[in-house]
């Protein structure tokens, strides 16, 4: 199950500071996750999450303030949006769009960070390993860098 | 002069032959739909209602995308894990403010070149009309 890798976009204000909560409670996250710092969910763009797909990851995450509660006021509204548009460009070629989901919670809930994570492990580690039909032959995975 | 929105609902009322008997300029429009990022500022520029922003996307459109244009990447990526050619049109939500189709009816064009000088990809050209020596 562990070979599997998931990256996580995590908002500053919340979910990396539920993340950071989690840590200190010393709680296990699945070894799978690899958390990325965002400013904002809103800075998010279907770039981040599609190139994070084709350079190796199995499922990518995005975790944003509850809606309503964004500290850029709408961020986690557009994250949401593009979530929902990656989830349809996926499907549209064949990719499950379960590999690509948004969770939202505030930076005092940490059990409830864990536990999206946790649910991500599980529902991705159910999936078979993401097939990347369109690659060159045993690419190097490469950072996810650059704007849409 | 972009129009107010009343005198572009008041143009849009006008049947499209009319339209571009009496007031067509006559350059040839081009639209390169691979290079098109879908922003809508054609749409916006439009004085006739020839180019509208659509509530779908075209998934090939962004496969096209030529590497070095400013969705390669993102077409890239998408390719490389396509497991089948596209579906077809997706839904794209509200919040999502590119990556729309944009709808061109050349039947309404009146060939002004207003949505080739509003593109920032460089996806419209217009051809301006062959002058007679």
């Amino acid at each position: 199950m562990s070979e599997r890798s998931i990256v996580a976009f995590c908002c500053r204000e919340c979910a990396y500071a539920a993340a950071d909560a989690a840590a200190n409670a010393r709680t296990a996250l699945p070894p799978t996750v690899r958390l990325v710092l965002m400013p904002c969910t809103g800075r998010v763009s279907p770039l981040h999450l599609l190139t994070a797909l084709a350079d190796g990851a199995d499922g990518v995450m995005v975790a944003g303030c509850l809606e309503g509660q964004c500290h850029y006021r709408e961020g986690n509204f557009n994250a949401i949006d593009r979530v929902a548009f990656v989830q349809r460009l996926l499907e549209s070629v064949g990719v499950e769009p379960e590999r690509c989901r948004m969770f939202t919670m505030s930076a005092g809930e940490p059990p409830k960070f864990v536990a999206a994570v946790k649910e991500m492990d599980r529902v991705v580690g159910a999936l078979p390993r993401l097939e990347r039909p369109g690659a060159p032959a045993a690419a190097a995975p490469a950072g996810a860098r650059g704007a849409a | 002069m972009p129009l107010t929105s009343r005198g572009r609902e008041l143009l849009l009322r006008v049947p499209a032959e009319r339209l571009r008997s009496t007031v067509g300029v006559g350059c040839e429009i081009v639209r390169h739909d691979e290079l098109c990022v879908g922003c809508g500022k054609c749409a916006a520029a439009c004085p006739s209602g020839a180019s509208r922003r659509g509530e779908t996307f075209d998934v090939r459109q962004l496969l096209d995308a030529p590497a070095d244009s400013r969705r390669g990447a993102l077409g890239a990526a998408l390719r490389r894990l396509a497991l089948h050619e596209p579906d077809g049109l997706i839904e794209v939500p509200a919040r999502v403010t590119v990556f729309r189709t944009i709808d061109f009816d050349a039947e309404r064009c009146l060939g002004c070149g207003a949505c080739a000088r509003g593109c920032p990809a460089d996806a419209i050209e217009a051809r301006p009309p062959e002058v007679p020596s």
